[in-house]
């Protein structure tokens, strides 16, 4: 992408997602996590380091805020005047929201951050220059920063066995970031695409979501409506491209969708379902 | 077939023998030579028949990161395991797989494992040859006496436990200790005298509400992926399913319930027993099979004097147990913080009476059946056992031990003395993954294949409803060629004893396939040859055995009164949690740097305090402090927490190895340490959560010492709509839909 380009393009660019995204999609991968499952276990987070090749980056990095947990789980405590916290905890898997208008793609320079034909927010590594603009602008904090080469000091032999081959491991300098487990979805692509035929719904599942105990994470395409996914995001009255909203309350309706930050008109793809406590 | 073995010495050999198992006679199998072995070996052992440069291929096992036995699947990919995630046709796992189950690969992989066999000489260990190892090992155990023989084994099951029993048959020994930290040995004894079934099969996913005395079922329990899927289902079900945890700390299960309770430590029973009072005298539920002198005493608990006593409030113990009665069927589950008490089995006998009384026995507490192979079940871990075991090691009463899947030295409090009664034992053997503590204490160490590359079977004790043998094979082969499976160890072992039945198999495999063939044809299934059965079973993993319908009897024993504790002061809690468990994955660095849960700290011990608690000893976050009992000190740094009772500290369990490699040595400390030996009189159980300790400010805070994961105001969401919650009332219309 030239300056040029950028410059003339931009905010073609930047409405794109208001007026149907700025591609012609074939699929718009998104997610519907359900926090009242989700008991803050690690077992998504602990998946994500075996599958996609995440650093360990040790404690004295961690304590500089350089961990590579593509997916985290973030504990925080309500009803903070009480003496004990009598709801338990909140616990919420926080990864890259993969916003259709994602605030990380239009200040790279050099536009290693792009949106993909299936709507993912893609960081191509070979690409990057290392000027973390994307991460400052990032309001999820999301995106993770190779600031040393961690090769020995992550993987020392035999630990390098490990290495899932389908995926690079990335080097200093370089960003990085939750990408939806996208070596699954090209398998599962290409396998589709051989065999003739269109994906179906549940035959990509990331990491995160094969591992969680508890079914919380579900994964799909919201472009195929016959998706769980996309059945999720109706029922919840949750929808891409609208930012404010007034839902319609039904009788009888559970709407607990919601997206993170959606005021700032991002447009995530992870639709969370609310937490609930009964009050006894 | 040789002759040299009868039928029933044949069925004790291979595992099946027991109470109602038919065998036919003519499925006994013949004898494996090595060629013909090699002409039914599967996969790994030429893996370039099967192997399509890079494509996956993904296998099934069985997860031996903790006792629970999940079935995995293992993605191998050029020769190698990539990942592992859980096999769906495992009903007690369901395709899950947990933080612990995931890190399995660095286990395998782990850059610390043990590759050689070493002998101690001259007081350090030193490499020696295989053909060495074992001629020491036979000379050794040929010479000592039965009765001073020992296995010292962590909990363990399937065939690998059948050799092993057969090993110590052919010493002329019954020494086996089967020591797990995390256990649940007390309720075990509990539900044996009360519903006629040690491990009795739980059904959260039937309940409409859990009242759980700190029993933290999802974290570190006997098998937390199975229980957080039947979570799942009482979450979701049409009546969403209502979750109270009364607990001194809160346990990662505690994060998700509706209504917390912070109850003084030790307290659990006389809650209990104030239940049971509501339930029967206010509510007026029938006291039948109730006896006479339990009735008395529940009697005597009133509410007043209840809720002073646990620090609960009165009105929250009466609006709990009217839901209680309200919500059939309920469950009612006692934890590690109850079993742990100096009188567990009557606080845990206290806590299962409220499932009698209100009457979820056979509702939510099942029959688990007969499993028609006793021979395979687990023998589970506790640790009574280990008291036992540094009892005879003081008394001089063992010359030779053999250790395996257990670090005793790491878990013992040194008031038991055990590192220094090891010294008694003239003969120790390890056979070990990794150099922890007590591999490092031994005179002989057998480097053990990876449970990715060694053959085995296990049997989950908390099964699914459809009972099962989960299978374990190589996903790849042997990273080093000097390491041996437990099997072929074990095989090796009964070879230098009993030549004439272990002579004909070549190895652990080789014994395997016939113990398949021989397996009686009603677990067969539809295979219609041995081989077939045997793909089949390696296929899906599992194997499932009918373990019949049975009913559970609901009794109440009469147990002791709730003591009354007088002796104030702080009670310490050694957590464990999922991840480091109870410090046997200190050697994953994806697990040292998965934040704690809870306080979300990373690759460090700490101890965790309420806020007021601290306030009036003058303590305050991230200072450091010296933890010390009766027994000894530890120091460590605070982190304050809301989730903890007043009286009580927590510090986490894992850290604090003085050996176990570059990953897991020297970082933070051991509570274990620092306990009193006091167990329960009436099963033995250490009581690891009765010793009472003194906290001192030693050092001010410093947040670089202590790493916490996104600790930034107060962990508070600030007004931002991160995690919103909302009241059941919004929900409950229609979910489960």
């Amino acid at each position: 992408m030239s300056l040029d380009n950028i410059l003339n393009h931009w905010s073609d660019y930047r409405k794109g997602a208001e007026e149907g995204g700025h591609h012609d999609y074939e699929h718009r991968w998104a997610m519907a996590i359900n926090l009242d499952l989700c008991i803050g276990c690690n077992a998504c987070s602990t998946a994500c380091y075996a599958e996609n090749n995440l650093a360990v980056v040790g404690k004295e990095k961690f304590e500089r805020g350089q961990a590579m947990h593509w997916m985290r789980i973030e504990r925080y405590w309500d009803q903070q005047e009480l003496e004990h916290p009598e709801q338990g905890a909140s616990f919420l898997p926080m990864m890259c929201q993969q916003c259709g208008a994602a605030t990380c793609e239009p200040v790279c320079p050099v536009a290693a951050t792009y949106h993909t034909p299936d709507g993912l927010n893609a960081q191509v590594y070979n690409r990057c220059i290392g000027s973390r603009y994307c991460s400052n602008n990032c309001p999820f904090r999301v995106r993770y920063f190779n600031f040393y080469s961690y090769y020995e000091s992550s993987w020392p032999e035999p630990m390098e066995q490990q290495l899932n081959p389908d995926i690079s491991v990335r080097d200093k300098g370089v960003m990085e970031k939750c990408t939806f487990c996208v070596q699954r979805i090209r398998t599962v692509k290409d396998k589709a695409f051989m065999e003739d035929r269109s994906v179906q719904d549940g035959e990509v599942v990331p990491a995160c979501a094969q591992a969680c105990p508890t079914s919380a994470i579900v994964f799909g395409d919201t472009m195929d409506e016959g998706s769980v996914v996309s059945k999720l995001w109706k029922k919840h009255q949750v929808e891409r491209g609208v930012y404010q909203k007034t839902k319609l309350a039904k009788k009888d309706a559970d709407l607990r969708g919601y997206r993170i930050f959606e005021e700032l008109n991002v447009d995530p793809s992870v639709m969370y379902l609310e937490r609930v406590r009964e009050d006894i | 077939m040789s002759g040299k073995m009868n039928r029933r010495n044949f069925l004790k050999v291979m595992g099946w023998s027991g109470a109602g198992v038919a065998l036919t006679g003519c499925d006994m199998p013949t004898t494996v030579t090595l060629e013909e072995g090699k002409e039914e070996v599967v996969s790994y052992l030429m893996p370039e028949e099967y192997v399509i440069p890079g494509v996956g291929v993904w296998y099934a096992s069985t997860c031996t990161q903790c006792a629970a036995g999940c079935g995995i699947h293992g993605r191998v990919r050029e020769g190698r395991v990539l990942k592992l995630e859980g096999n769906p046709d495992a009903a007690m796992n369901n395709g899950k797989l947990c933080m612990m189950g995931q890190a399995g690969v660095q286990g395998h992989y782990n850059p610390d494992r043990i590759n050689t066999p070493m002998m101690r000489t001259g007081g350090s260990l030193t490499p020696i040859s295989w053909d060495k190892a074992l001629g020491v090992l036979e000379e050794k155990l040929g010479t000592v006496n039965g009765d001073r023989f020992a296995w010292f084994t962590g909990t363990i099951s399937g065939h690998q436990s059948v050799l092993l029993t057969n090993h110590l048959d052919t010493m002329g020994s019954t020494n086996h200790y089967a020591h797990e930290v995390v256990n649940n040995a007390v309720s075990r004894a509990v539900n044996q005298d009360m519903l006629g079934e040690a491990n009795p099969r739980l059904r959260l996913d039937k309940a409409k509400m859990i009242v759980s005395f700190g029993a933290d079922f999802m974290g570190a329990s006997q098998s937390p992926v199975q229980y957080a899927g039947q979570y799942a289902k009482f979450r979701t079900n049409k009546e969403r399913g209502l979750l109270v945890q009364i607990e001194s700390k809160m346990s990662l299960t505690g994060g998700s319930a509706d209504l917390w309770l912070a109850i003084k430590p030790g307290t659990e029973a006389v809650l209990a027993l104030g239940m049971a009072n509501l339930l029967l005298n206010k509510i007026k539920i029938s006291d039948a099979g109730i006896p006479a002198d339990v009735r008395t005493l529940i009697d005597t608990y009133d509410i007043t004097k209840v809720a002073q006593m646990t620090g609960v409030a009165g009105d929250r113990i009466q609006r709990v147990t009217q839901l209680l009665s309200e919500r059939a069927p309920s469950l009612v589950l006692a934890g590690a913080g109850v079993e742990g008490q100096a009188q567990g089995y009557a606080a845990t006998a206290a806590i299962m009476m409220l499932n009698h009384i209100l009457g979820n026995v056979g509702k939510t507490i099942e029959s688990a059946g007969d499993f028609p192979f006793p021979q395979l079940m687990a023998k589970q871990g506790g640790t009574a056992d280990l008291v036992a075991f540094a009892e005879a090691a003081k008394a001089k009463k063992l010359d030779a031990v053999i250790f395996h899947g257990s670090n005793p030295i790491y878990s013992a409090p040194k008031s038991l003395g055990l590192t220094e009664a090891m010294a008694n034992i003239g003969f120790k053997v390890a056979i070990s993954q990794f150099p922890d503590e007590t591999t490092m204490a031994a005179d002989l160490v057998l480097p053990v294949d990876s449970y990715l590359e060694d053959w085995g079977t296990q049997v989950p004790v908390d099964q699914a409803e459809a009972n099962a043998i989960h299978v374990q094979q190589p996903l790849m082969e042997k990273l080093n060629a000097e390491t041996k499976g437990l099997g072929d160890i074990l095989l090796t072992l009964l070879k230098q004893r009993k030549k004439d039945d272990y002579g004909q198999f070549e190895d652990y495999y080789a014994y395997l396939r016939n113990a398949f063939a021989a397996m009686p044809t009603s677990v067969k299934n539809a295979a219609k040859s041995n081989d077939e059965f045997w793909n089949m079973a390696l296929q899906t993993g599992v194997i499932k055995v009918d373990a019949g319908t049975k009913t559970l009897q609901s009794t109440v024993v009469s147990f002791a009164a709730p003591v009354e504790d007088n002796n104030a002061g702080l009670t310490l809690l050694p957590s464990p949690r999922l991840g480091l468990f109870d410090g046997r994955h200190a050697n994953l660095p994806w697990l040292q740097e998965a934040p704690d849960q809870i306080s979300k700290v990373v690759w460090d011990s700490w101890v965790e305090i309420h806020p007021d608690t601290a306030a009036k000893m003058g303590i305050g976050n991230l200072d450091l402090v010296e933890v010390s009992s009766a027994q000894g000190s530890v120091k460590l740094r605070v982190v304050l927490l809301k989730g903890m009772h007043a009286d009580a500290v927590a510090i986490p369990l894992g850290q604090g190895h003085e050996a176990y490699g570059r990953y897991a040595k020297g970082l933070g400390v051991n509570p274990l340490q620092i306990l009193d030996a006091t167990t329960d009189g009436k099963t033995g159980e250490l009581a690891m959560y009765s010793t009472r300790v003194t906290v001192k400010r030693v050092g001010p805070a410093d947040s670089l010492s202590i790493v916490r994961m996104g600790t930034g105001a107060g962990d508070s969401q600030v007004g931002r709509k991160l995690v919103v919650t909302v009241p059941v009332e919004q929900v409950r219309r229609t979910e489960g839909t």
